[in-house]
């Protein structure tokens, strides 16, 4: 790619000749989440500019769906964004049910929201836990990981994978809870709580890691909107906006839980710790979301019978699901045949990345990593 | 050890051989002694321990299958190293890439000649002992900018040049927490030091007075930065750099990088141990000099190896600082400590010439109501947690 | 408190010493629990495989006995990784089963073909160890000679060998959701309410 507009500055200091250097933060990295590249102008330890390189994971998931049709099309949305595939899942599910006309039994709309709230447990879990470690602290991660697994094990008694669920389907779910299942869920979550306690007292209010994080990335709330963030980067700043609780879908109009803003507790409003919180806070949320629909689960199908070559009549339709990175933007377009004419996917950290180079100037490389981190970019939601 | 040679040429064990000749053999042979026999296996053994030690704090295992219980692990990591390509960058500076591994482990090793390891086993009691600890561990940076430069690599060039400014701020700080020491004793010979403490929790120094209770902690933060551990190993810093200054470097030359680091973790258990936490002192339970000698050497080496283990401990708890807030620590921080700590320690030995046997039984009982706070801390998060128990190290 | 001072100097001070004790003391109290491993594959009580969910996708496998060869598998899968030849005898006029091969390297175990299945033929097994040296080890080759494809019998299967398999098969796709005509549904609910 050219650099045309960013060349390299050179200052005559009284006789001594200084360079900024470039640097790579390749495509290989150990702390940029997925294959993303920055190109990063550095003045010694300071960064001038860090400019995203991204496309190093394209996979052309939105022409893929104009070949194998919409109900082969759901095993690729869990790969769109693989952290938190639930509700990728839910996004692909919900705009092909708006687009045909077609309903979902309640007992299924339960299950799709128990299903994405505990991936969304998961994602942060990943987020969080990605981010400490690029922090330096090896303990927390796993700790997370730990827990991760153990919702990776409940999900894959459900539908029978771990990562890649493919769990939902065109009218609903693919299978109803096992037997023994709201047990399961409900012991987990008792040890879930404590869990997110004894991380906070290990990690999250460490001195050390506190000043990694305050004031460093700080996004202003009309930076955030201007810049399209989503999601916790968007609520750090101040701004309450939830898909789930500002554009209801699916049964979430119908249940209590609270949206986590960034308050700016321990520096500015808006900087890494307090992306690091939100994440933190909605954990607990969503695991509240969990115990209620557990509790509230109606009897009956969870599936709609939806034709095997579904047609949609020509149109197009657009649904806003909030999946763990933020609002995830699904658009098909539908020319009456059994593929898709057009879909696209918009994914919040597409537009997290664009923030970075602003945000980036001033910084060291060291909060570059806690920046990246912290905006929970994921590379196969930028690239898809 | 030098009494030792002297006694046995005077026995005739060297019948006719100049004294110089004797004396350079002897160096050499118990410098092979001390590095073979001695560093080598703790550095090996302390990589050994440390992974399984951090498995258990992350909850998982730790290698534990080659050999019993993993021991052999070094051993199997040291052994497929050396049989490693050693690659060389073509563009790299190569005299000074080839070179830059060994100044390393020269800094860390020359410290063994001074450290006491029982009242008769130390190879050079120095008089300056302490001095020539603090200057020969500086050889560090030498060998750190020289594997940064030379690997024509920006990120290694970053991360020798952030090392180098580690290691040479912190120098102070931990030179300003062995003073108080040497101010109480009077000497910078490391037996002395030792000879001054007691064998008893409150004759130790570091709990001779507040000043040095602070300064025993200081040096420790000073050497750990010294070291490059976490939370001070930026220069390496895993997520950030790769690898930092040792990123071109393959085979047994990145090994000796890291022999240096967890030799390094040793020598600061033991400078340690020696300066504040009475180093070999046993109470004289035996006649016997071969017996006692043993028990200090015992009591010695558990004492350093404790603070090996909270090396590794502290690793595993705490993120990394950045570079900037480094030099804010270092300066801002430890360094006035440093000096309020020298200048107090110098106005107790005005008042109290010989120490004050209540502030130091009220230091140990400080201690002491420390680490009940701390286990009363532990079994609170176990009681919250609830996890399923398992106290055998082995797996 | 002002942000800077000498005030702020000391409350760093103690909050560094605070938090990194706790810290500590969290680190200190998972020296004595349980790790969370499984050392797999020999040092486990029950072979891993055996552990799994009966939902679990792993790697595929196909029960020719009862495969009826309508092809709902082929169509359904969106990767294209299952191929088959069925073609009709020409001398007896019954489908024939010639050709069943998956590609286990191409397949991205998202069971939508097993789902589709009406007797469960194919599906899903709990073995996920499929690492081999070679790319034609890949594609797993179900038919070994022609076979006949099955035809479900009006009243419940009594050949004692297809039976165990045919049962194991429908208990397979019965895990799955029956899809539920939503008008009807509504009706009932309507009905019920009223």
């Amino acid at each position: 790619m050219s650099l045309a507009g960013y060349e390299v500055e050179v200052q005559r200091d009284g006789g001594l000749t200084t360079e900024e250097m470039t640097l790579n933060m390749g495509p290989q990295h150990p702390s940029t989440h997925g294959v993303l590249r920055f190109i990063v102008k550095a003045d010694g330890e300071v960064m001038r500019t860090a400019i995203p390189d991204i496309g190093y994971l394209h996979r052309s998931i939105e022409k893929i769906s104009e070949k194998v049709g919409y109900h082969g099309f759901m095993p690729y949305t869990d790969r769109v964004d693989y952290v938190s595939a639930m509700q990728c899942n839910q996004g692909w599910g919900m705009v092909c049910e708006r687009i045909a006309g077609i309903q979902v039994p309640r007992r299924g709309e339960f299950c799709r929201v128990i299903a994405c709230e505990l991936g969304r447990i998961a994602s942060h879990l990943l987020a969080v836990g990605a981010m400490v470690q690029d922090i330096g602290a090896y303990t927390p991660f796993l700790h997370a990981l730990r827990e991760r697994e153990k919702i990776n094990d409940l999900l894959e008694e459900l539908c029978g994978a771990r990562l890649t669920f493919n769990y939902m389907r065109i009218g609903g779910v693919a299978w109803d809870l096992p037997a023994g299942y709201p047990e399961k869920v409900t012991t987990f979550l008792d040890k879930f709580d404590p869990f997110i306690d004894e991380y906070n007292d290990l990690i999250s209010y460490n001195k050390l890691y506190v000043e990694r994080l305050v004031n460093v990335g700080v996004v202003s709330k009309e930076e955030a909107i201007n810049y399209n963030l989503v999601g916790p980067n968007l609520r750090a700043c101040g701004f309450k906006y939830d898909v789930r609780r500002d554009e209801p879908y699916s049964i979430y109009a119908e249940l209590e839980f609270d949206v986590p803003v960034g308050t700016g507790e321990m520096g500015t409003l808006g900087d890494c710790f307090d992306r690091y919180m939100v994440r933190i806070q909605e954990m607990s949320e969503s695991g509240k979301i969990v115990r209620q629909c557990l509790n509230m689960m109606p009897p009956g199908p969870v599936l709609a019978k939806v034709a095997r070559k579904l047609k949609p009549p020509v149109g197009d339709a657009y649904i806003r699901v909030e999946g763990a990175r933020g609002d995830m933007g699904w658009y098909v377009v539908s020319d009456g045949s059994e593929f898709p004419y057009r879909t696209k996917i918009r994914t919040g950290s597409f537009a997290a990345m664009s923030i970075v180079d602003k945000v980036s100037r001033g910084l060291m490389i060291a909060d570059l990593i806690a920046l990246i981190a912290s905006f929970d970019v994921v590379a196969p939601e930028v690239d898809r | 050890m030098q009494e030792f040679i002297d006694r046995l040429i005077a026995n005739g064990a060297f019948a006719g051989m100049p004294v110089e000749v004797v004396y350079a053999l002897m160096m050499l042979l118990f410098g092979l002694v001390v590095v073979f026999g001695f560093f080598l296996p703790i550095a090996g053994v302390t990589s050994w321990l440390e992974r399984r030690v951090w498995a258990r704090i992350q909850s998982r295992i730790g290698p534990n299958r080659v050999g019993p219980q993993g021991f052999l692990q070094w051993l199997a990591d040291g052994i497929k190293l050396l049989l490693k390509e050693d690659i060389v960058p073509d563009a790299a500076d190569r005299p000074l890439f080839l070179f830059a591994p060994y100044f390393v482990v020269w800094g860390i090793v020359a410290t063994f000649v001074v450290i006491p390891f029982s009242s008769n086993l130390i190879i050079a009691d120095m008089n300056v002992g302490i001095l020539y600890l603090t200057a020969v561990t500086a050889l560090v940076v030498v060998g750190v900018l020289m594997a940064g430069w030379a690997s024509n690599n920006k990120w290694a060039l970053i991360g020798g040049i952030r090392s180098a400014a580690q290691i040479i701020s912190y120098e102070i700080p931990a030179g300003l927490a062995l003073l108080p020491v040497v101010l109480l004793t009077g000497t910078l010979s490391t037996q002395g030091i030792i000879r001054a403490q007691g064998w008893a929790p409150w004759g130790w120094f570091a709990f001779h007075n507040p000043f040095t209770f602070v300064a025993a902690f200081m040096f420790y933060v000073a050497a750990l930065a010294e070291g490059n551990r976490t939370p001070f190993d930026i220069p390496e810093a895993e997520s950030e750099l790769v690898a930092g200054f040792c990123t071109e470097y393959s085979g047994f030359r990145y090994l000796l990088f890291f022999m240096a680091e967890w030799g390094n973790l040793y020598v600061i258990g033991a400078v340690a141990t020696t300066l504040f936490f009475g180093g070999w002192q046993v109470p004289l339970w035996t006649d016997s000099v071969v017996l006692l000698n043993i028990s200090q050497f015992t009591v010695f080496f558990l004492k350093s190896y404790l603070w090996v283990l909270i090396s590794m401990w502290v690793r595993a708890t705490l993120p990394r600082v950045r570079v900037d807030q480094l030099m804010i620590l270092c300066w801002k921080y430890l360094v006035p400590i440093g000096f309020v700590n020298l200048i107090g320690t110098a106005i107790w030995m005005v008042i109290w010439p010989h120490g004050n046997r209540v502030v130091q039984y009220g230091m140990v009982l400080l201690a002491v109501a420390v680490l009940v706070q701390f286990f009363r801390r532990v079994r609170f998060h176990l009681r919250r947690a609830r996890p399923e128990l398992y106290y055998s190290p082995a797996i | 408190m002002a942000k800077n001072g000498v005030a702020r100097y000391f409350k760093n001070i103690k909050d560094a010493v605070t938090t990194i004790f706790e810290g500590m003391t969290v680190t200190c109290s998972h020296l004595v629990r349980k790790p969370y491993t499984i050392q797999y594959p020999d040092r486990v009580p029950v072979r891993v495989q055996d552990t799994l969910p009966f939902r679990y996708r792993g790697i595929l496998e196909v029960d020719l006995e009862i495969c009826t060869g309508c092809l709902a598998c082929e169509r359904a899968c969106p990767i294209d990784c299952i191929v088959i030849d069925a073609p009709k005898d020409q001398k007896t006029k019954e489908m024939l089963l010639t050709r069943f091969d998956i590609d286990i390297a191409k397949c991205m175990y998202c069971g939508l073909c097993s789902e589709v299945c009406p007797t469960g033929s194919i599906h899903h097994t709990t073995e996920f160890e499929g690492a081999d040296f070679s790319l034609e080890s890949m594609i797993r080759h179900f038919v070994k000679a022609p076979v006949v494809a099955y035809k479900a019998k009006k009243d419940g299967e009594t050949d004692p060998v297809v039976a165990p398999i045919l049962e194991r098969g429908m208990r397979y796709i019965q895990e799955f959701a029956e899809p539920a005509d939503m008008k009807k549904v509504k009706a009932e609910g309507k009905a019920a309410a009223a």
